[in-house]
């Protein structure tokens, strides 16, 4: 049995036929080629596969793709469309990437909630990130990156480098 | 993890989703959100064979109120349930255990109605909307049903539910009086952790504002299924606030034999009782101060 489903990625429209067993994250990754989202656990636990749907983030992992149908689903390739998100490029500062293998579902996290809350306090930015596990940072890089793409932050670093010129 | 394969359908409305349930009876599995019924099958723990998806039903999506209840849609989620202004005000008990559940990714699909039904012992929900005395409406092809919470839960994983029915919406009566609630969930982490033991306490005062008319008590994690404690409730109903304070220690540990715990992975069965005792002592003075310092909802 096949289901004809409507879905909407990064902004493309794709009609698929796709056999109810299988989860939105292998039709991602094996169908479409966008292997940015990663498989991790495969369980809802560890936040490697979360995309946005309809803007907000979820596990692919869980979603059965026939329940993706006339979705909006956004991809880590999406956020990177236009060359790299502030976030990316935050990330890559911070250092907030090393095996790399939990940022994109902490990128799409973090997007999602800057793009609710623009300017996060610390605790919003841990609890929106708690669903998300990275075994290689220790997770300090990864608040910081994301607090420094928040406008206090920013304002604050504007201030400081204001004060280093005078 | 491969799923085993299956038949599914996604319902238009309601009425075809009780049509085809009906039809097909016990070999259909209904699926909200899908934290749960996934997982699951991915885990061989449940292999339906044919599975009825609810995700297009947005009737069952709402949170609706008057004077004196509130209507919750079976489909309504988690997200959207903690951070629904009227119930902040009213019931924040609730927002606040609907909050704690799983991550982010797992509020944001997975609903109420599913959390009830799935039946954990250890549902987050569940011993908030027992102790605001939750009813829920059941409807099959044939007859709609009200049923209150406290007698819907029959077992780990198991409910009153019978084949052909699905859960569409919860009801709660509003409180009259002025009202405070806590619920105090022990995981081993910050998130996607299930409750080791979770304690729902919601006082509400009498019309002077000074005794308390009412106390709701409920348990999770701690036994078969989600539990009222009435017998320590009953201590407290009827004082003044004040003597309710000094009667808090009492309390908490008769809540500890509404509690039958089990030895797991997770923790000891000695040592979830004495979180009983230890939370259910937490949630009254917090409550109680609360109330008796005019706070409160």
């Amino acid at each position: 049995m096949r289901v004809p489903i409507n879905i909407t990625v990064n902004g493309e429209e794709y009609h698929l036929e796709v056999k109810p067993n299988r989860v939105l994250l292998d039709v991602l990754r094996e169908d479409l080629g966008l292997t940015g989202t990663k498989k991790g656990c495969g369980l809802g636990k560890c936040g490697a596969c979360t995309i946005l749907l309809d803007g907000r983030p979820v596990h692919s992992c869980l979603l059965l793709a026939a329940q993706a149908d006339r979705r909006q689903i956004t991809t880590i390739e999406g956020i990177a469309a236009e060359g790299p998100h502030p976030l990316q490029a935050a990330f890559v500062a911070k250092g907030a990437v090393q095996c790399g293998f939990c940022t994109p579902g902490m990128i799409n996290a973090a997007k999602a909630l800057l793009d609710a809350n623009p300017d996060p306090n610390e605790a919003e930015i841990k609890l929106a990130i708690a669903g998300n596990l990275c075994r290689c940072t220790g997770y300090n890089q990864i608040v910081s990156a994301i607090q420094s793409c928040t406008p206090s932050k920013s304002e604050l670093q504007t201030a400081e480098r204001g004060e280093s010129n005078e | 993890m491969r799923i085993r394969p299956f038949d599914y359908w996604a319902a238009p409305g309601l009425a075809e989703a009780l049509n085809e349930l009906d039809l097909h009876g016990a070999d259909a599995k209904v699926i909200a959100g899908g934290t749960d019924l996934v997982l699951n099958m991915k885990k061989k723990t449940i292999l339906p064979r044919r599975v009825i998806s609810l995700h297009n039903l947005n009737e069952l999506d709402f949170v609706k109120s008057d004077d004196s209840r509130v209507r919750i849609g079976a489909l309504t989620k988690h997200a959207d349930l903690a951070a629904n202004p009227f119930l902040k005000q009213h019931l924040p008990i609730l927002c606040e255990a609907v909050g704690l559940i799983g991550s982010w990714q797992i509020r944001n699909v997975g609903t109420i109605g599913g959390n009830i039904c799935n039946a954990s012992p250890a549902a987050d929900s569940a011993p908030p909307l027992l102790v605001l005395n939750a009813q829920l409406i059941v409807a099959s092809k044939t007859v709609e049903k009200k049923i209150p919470l406290a007698s819907f839960f029959t077992g780990p994983g198991e409910t009153a539910l019978e084949t052909g029915q699905i859960l569409k919406e919860i009801v709660i009566e509003l409180p009259r009086q002025r009202t405070a609630g806590c619920y105090l969930k022990l995981r081993r982490r910050k998130a996607v952790d299930v409750s080791l033991a979770g304690v729902a306490f919601q006082a509400e005062t009498g019309s002077d504002g000074k005794t308390l008319a009412k106390v709701g008590i409920a348990l999770g994690g701690v036994a078969p299924t989600p539990v009222r404690a009435p017998e320590a409730e009953a201590v407290l109903v009827g004082l003044t606030l004040d003597e309710a304070l000094t009667k808090v220690s009492d309390c908490a540990k008769i809540a500890v034999k509404a509690a039958s715990p089990i030895d797991d992975v997770r923790a000891s069965a000695s040592y979830r009782r004495t979180i009983v005792d230890v939370f259910v002592h937490q949630c009254a003075q917090k409550v109680l101060g609360t109330l008796k310092n005019g706070g409160g909802n």
